[in-house]
């Protein structure tokens, strides 16, 4: 990471400024991590003294987007967030779905990715390096480098590989994936995008998914938490991190967002604030019947 | 050999192919097997194995998962329901039979849950499906050579090569091809008694895994603060997922849910539960007694490191690390016991 310690120090000094002020209750950040750690612990801090404890290294995964749903954090008060580029997308997200309170948004702090990013996968393919929102952004390098966009085909690569297989190889795949399961849904709650106060799976009058581990309630529990959110994942990886099971959950993203992007003139989701979601926005000219 | 006789010998060996004979042996009766296995790149889990070469002996600190899912499974069906026309109800029990499974390649902190949670399993009601398993399944643990910084059971009165709950002990030499066994019981003594020799074989250093806490101001610091702030606080980052808990060997907690099976039929299932998640302790009249994350975590912990120990005398805790490796945010009991000593110490 370039300059990480001015980038740390920026930070640091942001969230000082934030609350000594009193402009934030709350800086939601990065900790930092022990060389065994293998992602940073979410920090929140509340007084000008504990900046020390915000951080930005190469484990900086979380998408603390997620945070802003919960109602423990809600309590908190006025909210500082660090985003890196692809985490941002959420909340441009979160806002057209009238999830955060347009009258206490939080103060978005950006942090801008080297060339490599955090060296996931998605990074490899990654056209937000650089917020594109956040009210500061801080970077390693000045001036504050340009997004380089992704063709599409190189976004999708990983998916068209995976499609190049017949059907039956890749059901089998799935099956093999979807098997590991254990419903855990550590998926669902680091998803910045599974808000829901009570989750479909978690439904039991009617119960519309099996609580089961079992390859039927696990492929309904597989399937629906990928279709909630077609048109509306951003990508951020985090699912698929956190899965203690390893199953490929962002490829079946992906493919979605394949979907997405081809179905509605190139929407992706937590790109362009300013236009409606693929899906929860409703218009008369929509081509369904059924809709009118 | 006579089995008895093998019982705490200090001078018993066995090679690979002598394992790999009594893998094959076994298999061959048509009983399931399971041990450490690679499944994919960055994943190993204890997993069913049909093949010798599929189990890894080495180059692991700790599986992904744990034994607990052939003693205590993620879904388990306790029995049938049909209601005819009449409107008749028929029960039918969920066939036991023969019970016999081997666990081979358990770490010593996974091998450790049998006497932990035989405790809960028989203490008011005896649960026949959990004890129809533990009483089926011979195991034969792997001691650790290494270790890593999640590695806590020298701090809960476990060991690298501790034998608690193991029916043997294998534990590799400075001979790769060559395990010094320690049998523990007669179930082990029986399996092994075939396979193994008497013989000399240097056994490596066991892992160092050094005490990472005092389980004593843990467990007293948790009494007396049941209403400290430091829950809320220190568990803001947590996402209340399952993770911890359905990695973890000694959680236990389950939900008993009706699944159907085609109209008016179905089975009543029992799949574990995770006592972070809101829902758990959620009330039918949408009260929840443990409304915050704060509330959750310290169940969790008071759970293991004080009540459990209350009532049953040991910790509900082996210190396999898998809470830590696996949580999302890096959490984990780990880092909670070591904060509740640090702020023990200053009171
Ligand atoms: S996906 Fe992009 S913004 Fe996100 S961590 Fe990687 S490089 Fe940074
Ligand atoms: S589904 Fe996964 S990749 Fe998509 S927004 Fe949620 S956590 Fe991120
Ligand atoms: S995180 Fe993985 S194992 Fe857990 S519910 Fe999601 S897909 Fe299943
Ligand atoms: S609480 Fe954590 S360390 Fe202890 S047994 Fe469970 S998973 Fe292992
Ligand atoms: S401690 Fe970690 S694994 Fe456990 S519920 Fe919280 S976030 Fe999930």
């Amino acid at each position: 990471m370039k300059n990480r310690e001015e980038v740390v120090e920026k930070l640091r000094a942001s969230a000082r400024e934030m609350l000594s002020n009193k402009t934030v209750d709350v800086v939601i950040g990065w900790g930092c991590v022990t060389p065994e750690q293998t992602v940073a612990t979410p920090v929140f801090v509340k007084s000008p003294d504990d900046v020390e404890l915000l951080d930005w290294n190469e484990k900086c995964y979380g998408n603390l987007a997620a945070y802003m749903t919960r109602k423990e954090v809600r309590a908190l008060g006025r909210v500082a967030l660090m985003v890196k580029g692809c985490d941002e997308k959420a909340l441009v997200v979160l806002r057209r779905e009238s999830q955060i309170d347009p009258s206490n948004p939080p103060r978005v702090i950006g942090i801008a990715c080297d060339e490599d990013g955090l060296g996931c996968a998605k990074c490899g393919t990654c056209d937000v390096h650089v917020p594109r929102f956040a009210d500061i952004v801080i970077s390693g390098v000045t001036p504050v480098p340009e997004n380089v966009p992704v063709p599409a085909e190189k976004r999708y690569e990983r998916l068209s590989e995976f499609m190049k297989q017949p059907r039956e190889n890749r059901l089998a795949f799935w099956m093999k994936e979807f098997d590991r399961c254990i419903r855990c849904y550590a998926c669902r709650q680091v998803c910045p995008l599974c808000y829901c106060e009570r989750c479909i799976a978690e439904r039991n009058k009617p119960q519309a998914i099996d609580s089961s581990a079992t390859p039927r309630g696990n492929w309904s529990w597989g399937i629906t938490r990928a279709f909630h959110l077609a048109g509306r994942c951003i990508g951020c990886g985090e699912c698929t991190r956190v899965c203690p099971a390893e199953i490929d959950l962002s490829l079946l993203n992906l493919s979605l967002a394949n979907a997405a992007e081809r179905s509605f003139e190139g929407f992706r989701p937590g790109m362009d604030p300013d236009r409606e979601g693929a899906v929860g926005a409703y218009s008369r000219g929509d081509s369904e019947e059924f809709i009118r | 050999m006579n089995a008895e006789e093998m019982i705490g010998r200090e001078d018993l060996i066995i090679n690979r192919d002598g394992l790999g004979q009594l893998v094959r042996d076994w298999l061959a009766k048509d009983k399931p097997l399971a041990a450490p296995k690679r499944i994919k790149d960055d994943l190993v889990q204890y997993a069913l194995c049909t093949d010798f070469d599929e189990i890894m002996l080495d180059g692991f600190v700790h599986p992904d998962n744990s034994i607990k899912t052939f003693l205590f499974p993620r879904h388990e069906k306790l029995y049938h329901y049909e209601t005819d026309e009449l409107g008749r109800i028929t029960l039918e029990d969920s066939n036991f039979g023969e019970f016999s499974q081997l666990l081979l390649g358990v770490r010593p902190c996974d091998a450790a849950i049998v006497p932990i949670l035989n405790h809960v399993f028989n203490w008011d009601l005896k649960d026949s499906f959990y004890n129809r398993r533990a009483e089926g399944t011979v195991i034969i643990a792997l001691g650790c050579t290494t270790c890593d910084a999640n590695c806590f059971c020298t701090s809960v009165g476990g060991a690298p090569d501790g034998v608690a709950g193991a029916d043997a002990l294998l534990f590799p030499t400075s001979d790769p091809s060559v395990f010094a066994v320690k049998v523990v019981s007669e179930k082990g003594a029986h399996l092994l008694a075939k396979y193994c020799a008497i013989g000399t074989a240097a056994p490596k250093a066991a892992a160092e895994v050094p005490v990472r806490f005092d389980m004593d101001t843990v467990h007293d610091w948790l009494k007396e603060n049941f209403e400290s702030p430091f829950w809320e606080e220190e568990s803001l980052s947590c996402v209340g997922c399952g993770a911890c808990s359905y990695t973890c060997p000694t959680c236990h907690c389950f939900d008993i849910m009706d699944e159907k099976n085609g109209l008016g039929a179905g089975w009543r299932v029992r799949n574990w539960d995770y006592c972070q998640g809101r829902q758990f302790t959620l009330h039918a009249s949408g009260h929840n007694p443990r409304a915050t994350q704060g509330a959750r975590q310290r169940q969790r912990l008071t759970h293991k490191f004080w009540a459990y120990r209350d009532r049953f005398g040991t910790v509900l805790c082996t210190g396999c690390g898998n809470c830590i490796r696996r949580c999302p945010v890096g959490l984990g009991v780990l880092p909670f016991a070591k904060k509740i000593c640090e702020l023990a110490k200053k009171s």
